[in-house]
Formats: C-alpha cells, sequence, structure tokens
C-alpha cells in the first residue's frame, strides 16, 4: 500500500474560490515520519492547502499525491485534527464517544465496536493523558483537553499521516506541552505530521521543516533556511519588527 | 370515581380516541427521533420549509389526478406530489446556496415561500377542481384520521426509523464533525440528502395530523425537551421518542376537556412539557442553575480558606478563619459543606484540613511562592511581591505551574529564601514537605535508594525523631533525610 518515499506530494496545485487564486502554483514534498510546520499570516490559504491535502477542495489545476497515489484514492490514510472551533461543543456526545469515531472508518457498516477498538480508543486516550474523562460530555473539558481528546481521535483512526489545524491556538501550557510529547510520540511511531501554525516565535522550535505560505510557497525547509530577514519581510509585510527580534533571538 | 372515570377512561373508549392516539403516537415518536437529529444539524428552519413547500405537491397531485384520471381526492397522488414537492424545494435551497453568495438560511427563506406561494395559487386558481380544505391542510386533524393516512405514517415511521437506528452510527459522525467524517471516506452528502428524504417524509406524513404549521412542534420540542435532561445521543433520543409520546397523549386528553381542536392541543402540551423540564432540569434546567449560583462558593474563597487553615496548624472554628477570610456566614457554611464533600477538611463546629486539603493547601503554597519568584524576575519591587501573588496564585493548575517552574529552573526558595514545596502536577509530593501526616498508606512514586524501597511500592512511613522508619510488608526499613528528600509518593485515594 505504501508504494513511495514521500508521504505527501503536492505539485503545481493551484485553488481558486473567486476570481483570485487562494493557492498558486505550490508544489512541496513531505518525506515519512517529518514533523512538518505551515506558516504563514491570516488568509494566506494554510487552511485551503490543509483542505487540498485531504482531497476536499477542487482543484483548478495540479494534483496532490499520498504515499505516491491520488489523494481520492486515499480515503482514511490521513487523519485530520479540526480547529478547535469547527465543531459544535453542546453535541451530546461524550470523550469516549468522540474517540471512538476515529475507529468508524475501520468497522463494517452494521458491526459495532469490537472489544480491540475499545483497546485502542483506551490506549490512544491514554497517550493523550484523558483517560480519567472518558464519560465526561465534550463541552465540559477544557480547550486543551478538547483538543486533545481530538488528537486521540486522530490517533485511535491509526492513520499514518496527521494533519493538525492551529493545535496550540489558545491552549494553556499543560496542553501545548501534552501536545508535544504526542507528537514526539507519533513521530517514533514514523507518523507523518503536519502542522497548520501561526506562532512564528515557537514554530523553528517544534518543527524539522516548515512550509511558508502566503498564496504562493514562498520557502520550504529546515526553520533556518525558512527564517530570513527577506523572506519574512516579504510575506508579513509591515510587521517587520517582531521577525528582526526574532532572527536576533 | 365518577368523574376520574370521565376524565380519564371515557376517552379510552371512544374509537376516534384510540385511533388518534395510535397514529398520533406512531408520527411523534419518529419524528421526536428524527427532531433529535434535526436540531443538533440545526435544521429546525428545514422542518418548516418542508411542511410549507407540500402544500404545492397536494395541489398539483389533486390536480392531476382529477384531471387525467377524474378521480377526486386520490390520497395516495396528492401524497407522492407532496414528496415530490419537498424534495425540489430541498434540492433548489442547496442549488441557489451553492451556486451564489446567498447563504442557506436565506436560501430556504427564498424556496420554501416560493413553492409554498405556488401551491397557494395553485390551489385558487383552479378552485372548482380542486376540492381542498387550506384550513385542514393548516391546522391538520388529529381526531378525524383516516384509515389511509394511519396505514402510510406507519410505512413512513417504519422505513425512517429503521434508516435511522441502521445508520446511527453515521447520522452521528456527519453531524458531529462532516469534515472528519468525509476524510474516513465516509459519503456525508449522500447522508445528508438520504436524512433530508427521512425529514421530508415524517413531515408530510405528520401534516395531516397535526397540520403545516405544527408539524415543525413535533420534530423540534421533542427533541428539544429530551435535549435539556442527558449528554448522550442515544438516550436523547430515547427521551425524545418518550416526550413524543407523552405530547400525543396528554395533547388528546386536553382536547377532549377543552373540547379544542387536537393538533393545537398536543403542541400546547409539549411546549409546556418543554417549560416544565426547562425550569426543572438537574443540570440544564433554570432552577438548578440558580441555585448553583446561589450555593457557589467563588474558588478563590475555598482556597483562601485552606490556606489560613494550613497557617494555623491546629482546629479552627468559623470565626477564625472569618479574620482572614472575609465572607457572609452563609457562605461560610456553603464553603465548609463543599469542603468536607470534597474531603478537604473534616469536623463539625472545629474544623481541621485532611491530608488531602493540605496537599492541596501546599499546592497554593507552591503557586504563590512560584508566582513570587516569576514575578521577582520580572523586576516587580519586593515590596509588591506578596500582594501581586496573592491574587496570582489562584491561577494555580499545578501544571502550568510546573511549567513555569521548570522554566525558572527548578528554584528551591522563592525571593524572600521561603522554601517552594515540592509537590507536583501528578498528585506526588516529597515527604518533608507534608511534616506528621497521619498514619497512612502512601505509594512511592519516585525514589532514589540502594535499600529495599522501590517504586510502586505501598508502605506506611513514620516519622520519629531518630530518622524515617519504612514499614513495608511487615518489615521495617530506616532512611536518610537526604533519601527521603529525593524520594516522592501519593496518597492513595
Amino acid at each position: 500500500m505504501v508504494s513511495s518515499d514521500y508521504a505527501i506530494q503536492v505539485r503545481n496545485l493551484t485553488v481558486s474560490y473567486g476570481p483570485k487564486p487562494a493557492l498558486l502554483d505550490v508544489s512541496f514534498m513531505i518525506q515519512k515520519g517529518e514533523l512538518v510546520g505551515i506558516i504563514g499570516p491570516n488568509g494566506a490559504g494554510k487552511s485551503t492547502l490543509m483542505k487540498a491535502m485531504l482531497g476536499f477542495v477542487k482543484r483548478d489545476i495540479g494534483e496532490v499525491l499520498v504515499f505516491g497515489k491520488p489523494v481520492e484514492q486515499t480515503r482514511g490514510m490521513i487523519a485530520y485534527v479540526p480547529q478547535r472551533g469547527t465543531v459544535d461543543w453542546d453535541f451530546p456526545v461524550t470523550v469516549a464517544d468522540v474517540a471512538m469515531m476515529g475507529r468508524y472508518g475501520h468497522l463494517g457498516w452494521w458491526r459495532n465496536p469490537s472489544k480491540a477498538d475499545v483497546e485502542i480508543v483506551d490506549k490512544c486516550l491514554e497517550m493523550v493523558r484523558m483517560s480519567d474523562f472518558k464519560k465526561r460530555q465534550i463541552g465540559q473539558l477544557s480547550g486543551g483537553q478538547q483538543q486533545r481528546v481530538f488528537m486521540a481521535r486522530a490517533l485511535a483512526q491509526g492513520a499514518q499521516i496527521l494533519l493538525l489545524d492551529e493545535p496550540f491556538a489558545g491552549v494553556d501550557a499543560a496542553t501545548e506541552s501534552a501536545i508535544l510529547d504526542v507528537l514526539a510520540e507519533a513521530k517514533k511511531a514514523g507518523i507523518t505530521l503536519v502542522v497548520v501554525h501561526h506562532d512564528l516565535a515557537t514554530a523553528s522550535e517544534y518543527f524539522d521543516k516548515l512550509l511558508l505560505v502566503k498564496q504562493r510557497l514562498y520557502a520550504a525547509g529546515p526553520p533556518d533556511l525558512v527564517f530570513r530577514q527577506e523572506l519574512l519581510s516579504e510575506v508579513y509585510e509591515g510587521r517587520l519588527k517582531v521577525f528582526t527580534d526574532l532572527l536576533k533571538g | 370515581m365518577d368523574t376520574l372515570y370521565t376524565l380519564f377512561i371515557d376517552p379510552l373508549t371512544k374509537i376516534y380516541f384510540l385511533k388518534a392516539l395510535a397514529g398520533g403516537s406512531i408520527v411523534a415518536i419518529v419524528c421526536a427521533v428524527t427532531g433529535c437529529l434535526v436540531i443538533l444539524q440545526r435544521m429546525a428552519f428545514l422542518g418548516d420549509a418542508l411542511s410549507h413547500a407540500m402544500i404545492a405537491g397536494v395541489g398539483a397531485g389533486y390536480l392531476f389526478m382529477k384531471l387525467v384520471f377524474g378521480v377526486e381526492a386520490a390520497a395516495g397522488a396528492m401524497l407522492v406530489g407532496s414528496l415530490i414537492s419537498a424534495f425540489i424545494t430541498v434540492f433548489m435551497i442547496g442549488f441557489v446556496a451553492k451556486v451564489s453568495r446567498i447563504k442557506e438560511d436565506a436560501s430556504i427563506g427564498i424556496m420554501y415561500t416560493g413553492v409554498f406561494a405556488a401551491g397557494v395559487v395553485l390551489v385558487s386558481v383552479f378552485g372548482k377542481y380542486i376540492h381542498i380544505d387550506l384550513m385542514h391542510f393548516i391546522m391538520g386533524d388529529i381526531l378525524g384520521i383516516s384509515d389511509f393516512d394511519m396505514v402510510v405514517s406507519a410505512i413512513v415511521s417504519a422505513a425512517v426509523l429503521s434508516v435511522i437506528i441502521l445508520f446511527f452510527r453515521y447520522f452521528k459522525i456527519t453531524s458531529f464533525d462532516p469534515v472528519m467524517a468525509a476524510s474516513i471516506g465516509i459519503p456525508v452528502l449522500l447522508f445528508k440528502y438520504v436524512f433530508t428524504g427521512c425529514v421530508s417524509l415524517i413531515v408530510v406524513s405528520a401534516v395531516s395530523m397535526v397540520g403545516v404549521i405544527l408539524v415543525v412542534g413535533l420534530l423540534i420540542t421533542p427533541a428539544a425537551t429530551a435535549y435539556l435532561l442527558t449528554d448522550r445521543l442515544e438516550k436523547m433520543m430515547a427521551l425524545a421518542a418518550l416526550f413524543g409520546f407523552t405530547s400525543i397523549l396528554g395533547g388528546l386528553y386536553l382536547s377532549v376537556w377543552l373540547n379544542s381542536a387536537g393538533g393545537g392541543a398536543v403542541m400546547l402540551f409539549a411546549t409546556l412539557q418543554f417549560l416544565a423540564v426547562l425550569m426543572l432540569a438537574p443540570r440544564y434546567g433554570l432552577l438548578a442553575d440558580w441555585q448553583r449560583r446561589r450555593n457557589m462558593v467563588p474558588q478563590q474563597v475555598i482556597e483562601d480558606i485552606i490556606a489560613s487553615m494550613f497557617k494555623s496548624a491546629k482546629p479552627v472554628a468559623d470565626t477564625d478563619i472569618t479574620k482572614y477570610v472575609e465572607m457572609k456566614p452563609k457562605m461560610m457554611r456553603n464553603a465548609m459543606k463543599y469542603l468536607i464533600e470534597e474531603g478537604l477538611a473534616s469536623g463539625t463546629d472545629m474544623y481541621e484540613l485532611t491530608d488531602k486539603g493540605r496537599t492541596e493547601a501546599l499546592r497554593l503554597k507552591k503557586a504563590h511562592r512560584v508566582w513570587e519568584t516569576y514575578l521577582h524576575y520580572m523586576g516587580v519591587p519586593d515590596s509588591e511581591l506578596h500582594e501581586k501573588a496573592h491574587v496570582l496564585e489562584h491561577y494555580n493548575d499545578l501544571e502550568s505551574i510546573d511549567y513555569i517552574y521548570e522554566k525558572m529552573g527548578y528554584p528551591d526558595t522563592d525571593p524572600h529564601g521561603a522554601k517552594i514545596p515540592p509537590v507536583y502536577s501528578d498528585g506526588s509530593f516529597c515527604l518533608t514537605a507534608l511534616y506528621g501526616f497521619s498514619d497512612k498508606d502512601v505509594e512511592i512514586v519516585s525514589v532514589d535508594t540502594d535499600k529495599d524501597v522501590a517504586v510502586g511500592d505501598i508502605v506506611r512511613i513514620i516519622h520519629t525523631d531518630d530518622g524515617w522508619s519504612v514499614q513495608k510488608d511487615g518489615g521495617t526499613i530506616d532512611l536518610t533525610d537526604s533519601e527521603v528528600e529525593s524520594m516522592t509518593v501519593r496518597f492513595l485515594s
């Protein structure tokens, strides 16, 4: 099934919603087991890029390959952790219910979750340190705990690639460290991780490789190559001071 | 006795009442179960739209049969017609929302009024061919339910209920997180259409009983009532079904007693039922919320009480505590009740912290001192440190405190030279932090010694004048101060 050294290959990808393209001629490759951050200013097309990697948006041109195969044929190989704001937190489901959703793709149409599925879910909740909250309705958790539940669900999917949309946005210190632990553990297990991230200050610390996106792909590579004055000032126009500090530090 | 008989038993002997009860219950139960998904997907408006759009189909179906076959009021054709018009409406709503910048709610508003209007015009223009009582259509007639309607409702209900039960898991995930559902290959759009189809079917079959206007209530109200009572979708559906049934039962009695329109009475009862639950629901009810607010003792006050009790080191009375922490007597009572319920304190008139309470006190102390250290680093003048840390110590989630502590390089003492208590976020602590805790079993969390004490051991530790002795499996092991300082333990909860 896995037939390529590259987990994800994006070639000449252009996506447009209106008359103006959201992404223009973006090409990059992500190797298996890499921890990659996607950075760029608001409205730069980061989320669109993520959706394209999931095969959710109509491409004008270009292709997205997952383990060498067109993305449309690889449903379930990529697990997606949504941004916190995108689900209804009053929905009547518990932590265990949500984590079990990760197994839905593996269950037969009529089959109920087996003992093995329950064990996998338990293990994944353990991994994100949420085992004590299984019966809790998801709205009654802190933002960080909610984020961890969704990571557990993604892990329960058993996918080889995880896509995370802004997992560090507005979380407390404890969750930040828990998420980093989970990322490190997933990486150890050979899972490829792609993370949309907005905080430049931590980006170089967290990720092996960065993709700097603003409609086009401005740079891709190790953080010290991407964090170059002229690149950042071009992409983040007018907010330079922060970055000069950042480059020094 | 006689009155009771007339009120409750007599209606049950009437065939029209029983028919209404049976037919109404079937429809109401399936409406309620379907309604759970409708409200969770925020589609309530769509239910309204579908019921209105039907009238065009009813008119068209009637007209078609009359003109082509000369059959008057062919119920089957009207039913098929109304389904077709419902589907067309749904399709048009989706189409407009997709191809233009008009959002879905506006699109619903445009399309259903349009189709409804077409129906009204159709019925009035061909008034001499079509003998439809618009009032009947709008109000429904649950007490005069026809055998045909009953059979159709039963079949439709069974079909819809089966679909929802069989695909329950998929409806759940596509309602909750459609993006994730799509990413694991679940045909989200298909389920959306199937579900909309189910809603159309059930709405069409319910209109004949309660009418266009009230059918949305049957779909939404019992489901919403159930939503206030549970946090599991499975339970919500079961409860909604129950409320659907009670709405019909209560509503029918109401209509007999008041001699009112059946549909109206049913929805009135359902609404009253909802309001009652809204008031009384144990978790999400207004009364419970009010009660909670009234009895709530701010966490900050609780923490200040614990800190003051820890300071005094011997049992204290209410009045001793109020010297340090200002509050009304009622709040004091609630606070002590809370502390005792949580196992943080014990006593009746004279209160004392339990071991759990004392570890909590240490946790607060650590937060206070870590914050002081942090503020000191930040250049806050020493004279202001205590006061500022006293406010900040209430931000004391241990994991966050440990994080700051780690970032500062694990200092032993705060800027005043006071020791930062060695308590940690996993609930473990160093024995030197908690002198004289009662004779209790503890679990070793970390230890550094050659002696026969290992992580995970359940032991009893006693502090004597000579040092520390650890009782394990009947034997006793002595530890030095430095070994104890390097060891952390946890109470067995």
